[in-house]
């Protein structure tokens, strides 16, 4: 039978623990950023390098490294700026991390600017996450009132300032570098790389920007040490990660489980199986944009080299579930549409392509559909990948491509009939 | 200098330069939309891909790159013709085409269209797009320019072009995804002195210029190099005309005059240059107080017997001179009353003059000097109108030549050219020096003559006849070359070259220009400066 394995949830699931600074002391919090702050910020990042901690925002990028990369010696402040404006469809585990246990968030945010040099660090979240925003909000007060933040981190000689942002609604301000425009104050589009982030990002200064789920875990890796952390998850995959279960299953929610564990397991044990005893039809197993898997492909670790070796990606580990009667047509619709609508314009590719895929998608819902239209929404899918500025063209192109390879019968019911 | 290969081909790069950038520099092609030089990069167009076959380090790039924000590196082989680069390619055309009108028939921009251009070149000819076409609402975005949304490929040129050129930051980015559109803020008009450069920069026909709007399709303009004379920056422009008639005027790249840019302002000086209406078009002369159309001859006959008659001594002579007036026709005014007459009184009407301080080049375009050749004046040893009493001079003056429009406002000046004995004036436009003038010589304007200037920076520019003037009228240094003759020897029959008149003057004047050859004062100029430096280090290495 397989169990959560509570590390970032241990706190959200113990009765009683309602996230404020009290019982988030009392539950054995802030006890890390101190052990950090008497390491040299080298140490940390080593040590984060050491746990394998990999970045949970999609990409899975090792975070140690990342912030390797930091440009040194600039002359200019350095920021540390969390991500999340959590936009994938399908994934809701920073707000739930956000909502219900702010400050080990929070401690790992701090953790990471002191290990980055930075004095201020900046928390872009989502615009329409009132209730995380207020419960950040309120857990930041509560920071600074106790003087844990502020000129004197935790009565320390080193000074940190966090501010809270709030997007405005926008799936691509979720990519960093129109994150960063944004944040700045400036339309979101995604801007050219290089430079990266790491040399140029928050008003052309070195820039790291990490997940809110990423950037609690460095908590837990302060307090477990990188040997115990890497255990956690499977080989190259360290630690656990958050699971937001969605669809037809019969116990939909966010499950905390190590790297590795069966995605079979996972819809059956922990998400009670598919709703109403029908049969699994497929899975997208990382947020929207990723690959879909068929009912048949999903005896798979899952992690994101398990994941990635069986054609498509763990992403942000957004698992939407679908059973046997739904419409794949309806559904690929409703995700071209959402491409269609947060697509910034800018590169030709996307900006066209993902309109024209909606319209003949639209075609086949009207059943109007034709071999000829499938083949040319099976070129403007493809053509869409790996051509644009930033990944929502292959991220529009991946569904589109994926469903069409995986369930081909289900389009040609749509086809025009002669009349 | 370091090398990378664009199809085998070795191309020279400087640290940091982006491989488009490079290639456009050793005069190869890539296409492109939305890179211009002056711009910031966006890589947005997509249509600059290229195929890296090696990154310098033997490995190839895992997909096309975007070759104007791609760095070059030492030994990178890029191909720009193979399949995978031409699939590319194709492909971005056919998704910038899916929502574009193609309504070349009636857009201004056809014909020189970046658009129409590519998609000859590297298009497949069909598209599969089936659907209605995406259609915005008209807008009207102010005097100058048209906006015709329809037509625009998103390449955002026109948006970085008023935040990083202009600083005005009145076009922006509206909405998003397929209905992205650029347009001004809240419904407002432009306001910038440059928005003909938005016309230019547009790749296609989304922005055009209001003046030239269904005057002439593109194809038929044909193209003359030349200077503004709307103000003493002297913009290295292009005179496009057809049938005898200029159409507009487009700005000529210069590093170091205009970089790429011109003002509105003087954009619509075209108009005088076809103006017909104030044209002096006929040789006249002053007969029983009656202006009479003469002949030539019969002019210049008049004028030699009335010189004979008047004698007039070097105080007697002065000749006002304006600064719209080329450096040629200057020296040949200041030796014609040298060597005729002995006098130096020519005046020129010198002004205070001023650049707006900016952090945005664009801005010091526009002087206050809204003549292009003060500069050549001063240069030239011509006396300036502050430094001199010219109304006392005049006073006993008994021949009066003026050459252009000069001192128009200054009434006390015109009162007291009725009083002189004998007025010449020389020039292509009436002024109320016409209505006081005895003798008057009909000149050509600027798209009709040879000339040069000497801009604000004393960078030193010449300008090429674009239209077929009239029989009836000289350019100006060939009336001042035969009047010169006429009062030295017998009156010249043949007429001189322009190329003559140059060479005169810079074996006169060579300590100022250097003994220069015509041939050697190319399309961009040369900075005086540069010259003296040069003739410095031939003098001293002879």
């Amino acid at each position: 039978m397989l169990e959560e394995t509570l590390v970032l949830f241990r706190n959200i699931r113990t009765p009683g623990y309602d996230g404020t600074l009290d019982s988030y002391r009392k539950a054995g919090g802030y006890q890390s950023l101190p052990k950090a702050l008497t390491m040299q910020s080298e140490e940390v990042i080593a040590l984060v390098k050491e746990a394998g901690l990999r970045g949970r925002g999609g990409a899975g990028f090792p975070t140690g490294l990342k912030w390797s990369f930091m440009a040194k010696n600039t002359g200019k402040p350095s920021y540390l700026v969390c991500n999340a404006d959590e936009s994938e469809p399908g994934t809701c585990k920073d707000r739930e991390l956000m909502l219900k246990d702010p400050h080990l968030f929070l401690e790992g945010m701090m953790i990471g600017c002191y290990a980055l040099g930075c004095h201020h660090g900046y928390i872009y979240v989502r615009g329409e996450y009132f209730p995380a925003i207020k419960s950040l909000n309120k857990a930041l007060d509560d920071c600074y009132r106790e003087g844990i933040l502020g000129p004197k981190l935790l009565g320390g000689d080193y000074g940190l300032d966090l501010t809270v942002h709030t997007g405005a609604g926008a799936y691509i301000c979720g990519e960093e570098s129109a994150l960063l425009d944004s944040l700045e104050g400036k339309r979101g589009h995604p801007r050219v790389k290089p430079p990266f982030p790491a040399v140029a990002g928050f008003n052309s200064c070195p820039t790291s920007v990490n997940n809110v789920e990423t950037l609690t875990n460095v908590t837990a890796v302060l307090e477990m040490g990188a040997d115990a952390y890497k255990n956690l998850g499977s080989p190259n995959n360290a630690g656990t990660h958050l699971v937001s279960l969605s669809g037809h299953v019969n116990r939909p929610g966010v499950y905390e489980v190590a790297m590795g564990v069966g995605l079979r397991d996972i819809i059956q044990e922990l998400g009670g199986g598919v709703r109403g005893g029908k049969q699994l039809k497929g899975v997208i197993p990382g947020g929207s944009s990723s690959p879909v898997l068929r009912a048949d492909e999903i005896d798979i670790a899952y992690d994101f080299d398990s994941v990635g070796k069986a054609g498509s990606m763990m992403g942000s580990s957004a698992i939407m579930v679908f059973d046997e009667d739904t419409d794949v047509v309806k559904l690929l619709h409703r995700i071209s549409r959402f491409y269609n609508h947060e697509s910034c314009g800018q590169c030709t590719p996307c900006r066209e392509g993902t309109h024209w895929a909606r319209q003949l998608l639209r075609d086949f819902l009207q059943n109007n559909g034709s071999e000829r239209k499938l083949n040319r929404l099976q070129r403007v899918g493809r053509n869409m990948g790996g051509t644009t500025l930033c990944a929502l063209g292959d991220a529009a192109s991946m569904p589109i491509v994926s469903f069409l390879k995986k369930f081909p019968d289900d389009f040609r019911h749509y086809y025009a009939t002669a009349s | 200098m370091e090398v990378f290969y664009i199809d085998d081909q070795p191309v020279p790069f400087e640290k940091g330069e982006k491989i488009l950038s490079a290639a456009l520099r050793a005069g190869l092609e890539i296409p492109h939309f939305c890179y211009h030089p002056a711009l910031s990069v966006v890589a947005t167009c997509r249509m600059c891909l290229v195929d890296v076959t090696d990154l310098g380090n033997g490995r190839p790039a895992p997909k096309l790159m975007t070759s104007c924000s791609t760095d070059a590196m030492p030994n990178m082989r890029i191909s720009t013709k193979n399949d995978k680069v031409q699939e590319g390619r194709e492909l971005v055309m056919e998704y910038l085409l899916v929502n574009h009108p193609l309504d070349c028939p009636i857009c201004d921009q056809s014909g020189e269209c970046t658009l129409q251009d590519h998609s000859y070149a590297h298009g497949t000819g069909h598209s599969e797009m089936e659907y209605n076409k995406r259609v915005y609402g008209w807008r009207d975005i102010g005097t100058f320019v048209q906006l015709e949304r329809n037509r625009c490929i998103h390449c955002s040129r026109c948006d970085r072009f008023t935040r990083e050129i202009t600083g005005t930051d009145e076009f922006g980015m509206f909405n998003r995804g397929h209905e992205l559109t650029l347009d001004t803020f809240s419904d407002r008009a432009m306001t910038n002195h440059f928005q003909g450069n938005m016309a230019d920069i547009c790749p296609v026909g989304a922005i055009t210029e209001k003046e030239f709007r269904f005057k002439r399709r593109a194809w038929k303009l044909r193209k003359v190099p030349s200077v503004c004379t709307g103000c003493s920056t002297g913009c290295n422009i292009t005179i496009e005309h057809d049938r005898n008639e200029v159409l507009r005027l487009k700005p000529r790249e210069n590093q170091d005059v205009n970089q790429w840019w011109m003002c509105d302002e003087g954009r619509l000086t075209y108009q005088q240059m076809n103006e017909r209406e104030q044209r002096l078009a006929k040789p006249m002369g002053r007969v029983k107080g009656k202006l009479l159309q003469v002949t030539w001859q019969q002019l210049y006959d008049a004028v030699a017997d009335r010189l004979e008659a008047l004698k007039p001594n070097g105080e007697q002579v002065v000749a006002l001179v304006d600064t719209h007036s080329t450096l040629e026709e200057m020296f040949l005014l200041r030796r014609l009353l040298q060597e005729v007459f002995s006098s130096d009184q020519v005046f020129y009407s010198q002004q205070d003059w001023a650049q707006p301080e900016s952090e945005f080049f664009i801005e010091t375009l526009i002087t206050t000097d809204k003549a292009p050749n003060q500069a050549g004046a001063r240069l030239l040893g011509l006396k300036g109108s502050q430094e001199h009493d010219i109304i006392n001079v005049m006073k006993s003056a008994k021949l009066l030549l003026v050459l252009g429009n000069p001192f128009i406002n200054e009434q006390s000046l015109l009162d007291l050219a009725g009083t002189t004995e004998l007025m010449v004036h020389i020039a292509s436009r009436q002024s109320e020096w016409t209505d006081r003038a005895d003798a008057i010589f009909p000149g050509q304007n600027y798209a009709e003559k040879e000339g040069s200037f000497l801009n604000k920076q004393e960078y030193w520019q010449r300008f090429w006849p674009a239209l077929r003037p009239s029989r009836h009228v000289r350019p100006e240094w060939q009336i001042l070359s035969e009047l010169l003759h006429m009062g030295t020897a017998t009156p010249v029959q043949q007429t001189p070259q322009f190329s003559q008149v140059f060479q005169q003057m810079t074996s006169i004047e060579h300590k100022l220009f250097g003994n220069l050859a015509l041939e050697k004062l190319g399309e961009s100029g040369i900075s005086l400066a540069d010259l003296r430096q040069q003739s410095d280090t031939l003098a001293q290495t002879a």
